[in-house]
């Protein structure tokens, strides 16, 4: 369990934490985002984690992910103790077996199509297999903009550009935060069946943390967070279902003031910027659409 | 600054944005430091010299001396006749003179303790007669006593320590025949340790008159006091009555300005110049560097300023914003760097004793002239750099506010490229004409100016090109990465570089003008010079004594050599016009030196012959058979027949005349060169041993091979490259801040994609190759850009030249020295990148995702 090796295919676990505590600020203003989850998530699965706004499900992933350290217990990517690994040996890691799709900003602006694809391997230093690259493209249909660059691409393209990237160095695991965040719901949901697609199609892990029943739906289990603790699972979930336990969920602990009609929107709770997109309703749709003709730049 | 609420957003933004004006700032303060460094340290040299002057020649109320001057072409001084010495005891005599003194003065290179020159490298080595009368005396006894017997001297303090003599110590003093002296005392002159690094030897009157002039009798001046009561003015009217012919008397006030106008007037105005023209190039580098700092800052702030006009601030009240910014920004720089160059001035003042160069005492002069300059130009500098990012950023529309940053693709239009080109094709058709045919420097420097504009105007679109080309052969993920940044706008890349481009391009200019001084110095020597061994008085500037003439007879005698001839100098009017003359043996001279081809007959030029150099006398009409009519220093006149017309005045200079015909005008006597040819069968070793034997018991002269003469000729070229390179450092130091600003700008303005690269598996030290890379390509474009444009201005200095000097320069490409001066461009790239490339690696890779 605790040996520093690659997992052979069909290990148990892409990926898991143990006990894992994770603590920002002290005193006053502490707050545990993260209270002694224990999770795994199996190999070949396809894995939502969904929970309110403050629930930990974004520290649960980066600290999975190696992108954030645990103030306490465990997390494994493959059999790889995380909490070993020095910085170098931490990116290298993140480089050779994890994958990323984050919510925005996922490509390099200087970079074509192909090149963002490769780019963990590059890094690397490796050549890309052509034929698994290939087929990687043709899954994410994207053939015809492989020497765009994503300032030309409309933000689903994009998102679709960042899961290929994601699964092109053939990792343990990969990563997903908020993928659809920015999308419209016709993007979202062709990104969200590509990952499916491309998780079951390459055996691959995914883990994909979203606050949108519909998008949770698109798993093969999902986890359930609140208030930094691991509080269900559920197997085979679909929109309703996910929806109804969460409603359950919000009235149980009555913890958080969440409008639970509005559907997706109810945990948009984050960042100014988040509040300020969904202040201006369609906008992240007409925003996505916008993209296509400007830079990504900030 | 129309509302308070502007002022208060550009000092909102000062205090935010601290770290990203650093650049700027201290681009300002060195430039500023640099100037009022200049300033002021040019003036306190200038009053501390004057105030030295006067106070030396205090006692001194009215100067006797020959009326006839001589000022050969180029000369800063003329020459003068002497005045009979014995007229000092008739002008005593006078109602209202109260005493009055010869002055011998001449050359005299003291030797130091072990055997070396003392000083001689630039300023003049000095002896003459120690004044009895301590009221007309320049200088002061400090330690010792004055000289009362033959070979005993007084000297300067400060020749005595640098040249490690004491009181009692022997040494020898070239006039330019060695004449061993014993110091008998030290002395100062105006209360310094010497004049400058003046160095100077008094001797009794009788040893002054026998060494220094060339028959006793003769003095340079006779130095007057007044009696009481009598003013310098009345004291010259009363002199006039008694002296003769072509002998005139100033006052001892006009002499002293005329000696502070030799030092203040031409040496320290054209050392502040000097200084003033490299700081006006680092502040030239500042103004790139500040503009593109704003530049990047105003684009950043894009987002910013379109809320501010979303929300009603008007088009100038953003101007006005920005600008105020840059003032202030100027503003805190500029004093920051005065106090700077006042500091430097200050240290110097200090430091210059400690090294020998005896500054001055007294207090730092700084004129509120020294102040307002600088500071008027950082704030300039601020505010012209900052105009057109200001006007810039008040065009921001409101809706810019809701739109991302593009990616930045100006500076790449057609129009651009048109421009430059049409300037650069401007730029080359003018330096053409400038230089073919009839040489014009003004066309060639209006030209160089074309080509400098030219190069500003097509950076952008030669960054493109360039930077792709450069970065083509960097393989790999990182480097690739770089290659795409330092693209991405080619106007920043492009303003960044030009900053060293400039810095580069001075550099090499002075590099390639340096090595082709020297390669025609080279040529000079290889064509001109026919003989073995050359014997010269170390000599630069107005230093040195020259040489003994008996030295060449001497030399000649030796069975090893089969011909010696000394070339002397000597000033004269020809036809009414100063010409320095060279007084040799001009049919022995052709046996060592390659005069080319002759016209006439050198020998049996006789007391009233002449040899002229071909181009002089086609400008000036003379040919063999004319006559011209020479005017010398003593005020006589001599009919000359021209004899012989020569090829290459190369080293022989433009006139030659007889020993014979120059010893009744002769003044004190010294040869500049001896020129020597070695018998048949002698080998260079032999001959070159008996010869330097001989030159021993002259002063011990250096005994130059070819080689060793040709480089000899060249050193003070090797010593103004090196001050230079010195001066241009800091050129080159604030275009480093320059690149490493921009960098910091940018690794701030991709915070996010830094993060985005880290979280999928760059390492730090693959992200801090990526930064180094990227600065490495900006300095290489830079560099290559300085390296050509410095070249190009080379070649026109070179061949512009030709016209104003006496043959062709030589053009040379000093391939190594170039060499070194692109490593130090690339160096420069990884240095400037050192703390950017820092700050980026440290970025938390979380923090820098959810970055806005």
């Amino acid at each position: 369990m605790t040996t520093a090796t690659h997992a052979p295919a069909g290990y148990a676990d892409a990926a898991r934490v143990l006990d894992a505590v994770k603590v920002y600020g002290r005193g006053d203003t502490e707050v545990r985002a993260l209270d002694g989850v224990s999770v795994d998530f199996p190999a070949g699965r396809f894995t939502a984690v969904m929970g309110p706004s403050g629930s930990g499900k974004s520290t649960l992933l980066h600290c999975a992910a190696g992108l954030d350290t645990l103030t306490s217990g465990a997390a494994f990517v493959g059999g790889t103790d995380l909490s070993t690994l020095d910085d170098r040996r931490l990116t290298l890691l993140r480089r050779d077996r994890v994958g990323f799709v984050f919510q925005a900003f996922n490509l390099l602006p200087t970079l074509t199509v192909a090149e963002n694809i490769t780019l963990p391997l590059d890094l690397a230093g490796r050549t890309p297999d052509r034929a698994r690259f290939d087929r990687l493209v043709d899954t994410v249909g994207l053939r015809d903009r492989l020497h765009h660059r994503p300032g030309e691409l409309s933000g689903g393209q994009q998102q679709r550009v960042a899961v290929a990237r994601a699964f092109v160095g053939d990792p343990d695991v990969v990563f997903a935060d908020e993928p659809t965040g920015n999308l419209d719901s016709r993007s979202g949901e062709e990104v969200l069946r590509l990952l499916g697609r491309t998780a079951r199609e390459t055996g691959r892990t995914v883990v994909m943390v979203t606050h949108d029943p519909v998008a949770a739906a698109h798993a093969d289990e999902v986890v359930f967070l609140a208030d930094g603790r691991l509080v269900d699972r559920m197997a085979a979930p679909t929109a309703d279902r996910v929806l109804d336990r969460m409603k359950a969920f919000e009235t149980g602990t009555g913890a958080k003031a969440v409008e639970t009609d509005t559907g997706a929107q109810a945990f948009e709770t984050g960042s100014g910027a988040k509040a300020f997109e969904a202040g201006t309703g369609d906008s992240a749709s007409a925003g996505s659409e916008a993209g296509a003709t400007r830079g990504a730049t900030t | 600054m129309r509302t308070p609420a502007t002022l208060r957003l550009t000092f909102a933004s000062l205090r935010a944005h601290r770290r990203r004006f650093l650049g700027t700032f201290a681009a300002v303060l060195l430039g500023v430091a640099f100037l009022t460094g200049t300033l002021v340290m040019g003036d306190t040299l200038r009053t501390s010299f004057d105030a030295m002057f006067t106070g030396a020649t205090r006692g001194t109320d009215a100067v006797v001396r020959s009326a006839t001057v001589v000022t050969a072409a180029g000369e800063a001084q003329g020459t003068r006749g002497p005045v009979d010495s014995g007229l000092a005891d008739r002008l005593e005599g006078i109602p209202g003179v109260a005493a009055a003194a010869p002055l011998v003065e001449g050359a005299g290179q003291l030797l130091a303790a072990d055997g070396t020159p003392v000083g001689g490298k630039g300023p003049p080595t000095l002896a003459g007669n120690w004044i009895e009368d301590p009221a007309l005396n320049p200088y002061r006894l400090a330690e010792g006593r004055a000289p009362s017997a033959p070979g005993e001297a007084v000297v300067n303090r400060g020749a005595a320590k640098a040249g490690g003599l004491g009181i009692g110590d022997t040494t020898v003093l070239r006039t330019p025949d060695p004449v061993r002296v014993t110091v008998v005392g030290l002395a100062t002159f105006g209360g310094a340790d010497g004049m400058g690094q003046v160095t100077w030897t008094g001797l009794t009157r009788a040893d002054a008159e026998r060494y220094l002039t060339a028959r006793p009798g003769e003095a340079t001046s006779i130095a007057v006091r007044a009696g009481p009561g009598v003013s310098q003015e009345e004291l010259v009217a009363a002199l006039a009555p008694a002296l003769p012919e072509g002998v005139e008397a100033i006052t001892g006030q006009r002499a002293a300005e005329e000696n502070t106008e030799m030092v203040s007037g031409r040496f320290l105005d054209l050392f502040t110049t000097f200084l003033l023209v490299f700081s006006g190039i680092a502040v030239l580098v500042s103004v790139f560097t500040i503009h593109n700092t704003f530049a990047v800052l105003i684009a950043q702030r894009t987002r910013e300023n379109a809320l501010l006009r979303a929300v009603g601030a008007a088009r100038r009240q953003i101007v006005t914003g920005t600008l105020a910014e840059a003032l202030a920004v100027g503003l805190l720089a500029s004093a920051a760097g005065l106090l700077a160059g006042i500091g430097v001035a200050a240290g110097l003042q200090a430091l210059f004793p400690a090294v020998g160069f005896p500054f001055p005492e007294g207090d730092l002069i700084i004129t509120a002239g020294s102040l307002a300059l600088p500071l008027g130009v950082g704030l300039a500098v601020c505010a012209g750099s900052a105009l057109l990012p200001a006007v810039r950023a008040g065009r921001t529309a409101p809706l810019a506010a809701l739109r991302e940053t593009d990616v930045d693709g100006s500076g790449t239009s057609r129009a651009r490229a048109l421009t430059g080109g049409a300037l650069l094709a401007a730029a080359v058709a003018t330096v053409l004409a400038g230089v073919l045919g009839t040489p014009s420097l003004w066309l060639a420097a209006a030209g160089a100016g074309l080509a400098v504009a030219a190069f500003v105007v097509l950076g952008p679109v030669a960054a493109s090109v360039a930077v792709r080309a450069l970065g083509r052969p960097l393989r790999g993920a990182n480097r690739g990465l770089a290659r795409r940044n330092a693209l991405r706008s080619p106007g920043r890349t492009a303003a960044t570089a030009t900053a060293l481009m400039i810095g580069v391009a001075v550099v090499t200019l002075f590099t390639v003008f340096g090595a082709s001084l020297k390669a025609t110095m080279d040529r000079t020597v290889d064509r001109s010079f026919a003989g073995d061994v050359a014997i010269g008085a170390p000599s630069f500037g107005a230093g040195g004594s020259g040489l003994s003439p008996r030295l060449a007879p001497a030399v000649a005698a030796l069975p090893e050599v089969d011909t010696a001839v000394g070339l002397g100098s000597a000033v004269a009017e020809v036809d009414g016009r100063g010409r320095a003359l060279t007084v040799t043996d001009p049919a022995a001279l052709a046996r060592t030196l390659d005069l080319g081809e002759v016209r006439g007959s050198l020998t049996g030029l006789g007391t009233d012959g002449l040899a002229v150099a071909a181009d002089e006398a086609a400008a000036s009409g003379l040919a063999p058979g004319r006559t011209a009519e020479l005017t010398f220093t003593d005020g006589t006149r001599g009919t000359f027949t021209v004899r012989a017309v020569y090829e290459r005045a190369d080293l022989a200079g433009d006139y030659l005349v007889t020993r014979e015909a120059w010893a009744p005008h002769r003044t004190q006597d010294a040869d500049r060169l001896v020129a020597v040819a070695f018998a048949d069968g002698v080998s260079d070793a032999d001959g070159k041993a008996a010869v330097t034997a001989v030159a021993d018991r002259y002063g011990q002269p250096e005994v130059q091979t070819r080689d060793e003469y040709a480089e000899a000729s060249a050193g003070g070229i090797d010593m103004m490259l090196t001050l230079v390179y010195a001066l241009l450092a800091l050129a080159v130091l604030i275009a480093l801040l320059g690149i490493a600003n921009t960098l910091t700008l940018a690794v701030h303005e991709r915070t996010r994609e830094l993060g985005l690269l880290r979280a999928v598996g760059q390492t730090r030290a693959q992200l801090r190759a990526m930064v180094r890379w990227e600065s490495v390509l900006v300095a290489a474009f830079g560099t290559l850009g300085g390296l050509t444009l410095g070249g190009f201005l080379g070649w026109v200095l070179v061949r512009a030249s030709e016209g104003s000097g006496d043959s062709a320069l030589a053009f040379a490409v000093p391939a190594a020295s170039l060499a070194a001066v692109a490593l130090v461009g690339l160096v420069a790239g990884v240095v400037a990148a050192w703390r950017p490339a820092r700050r980026a690696a440290r970025l938390e890779i979380l923090r820098a995702i959810a970055q806005e």
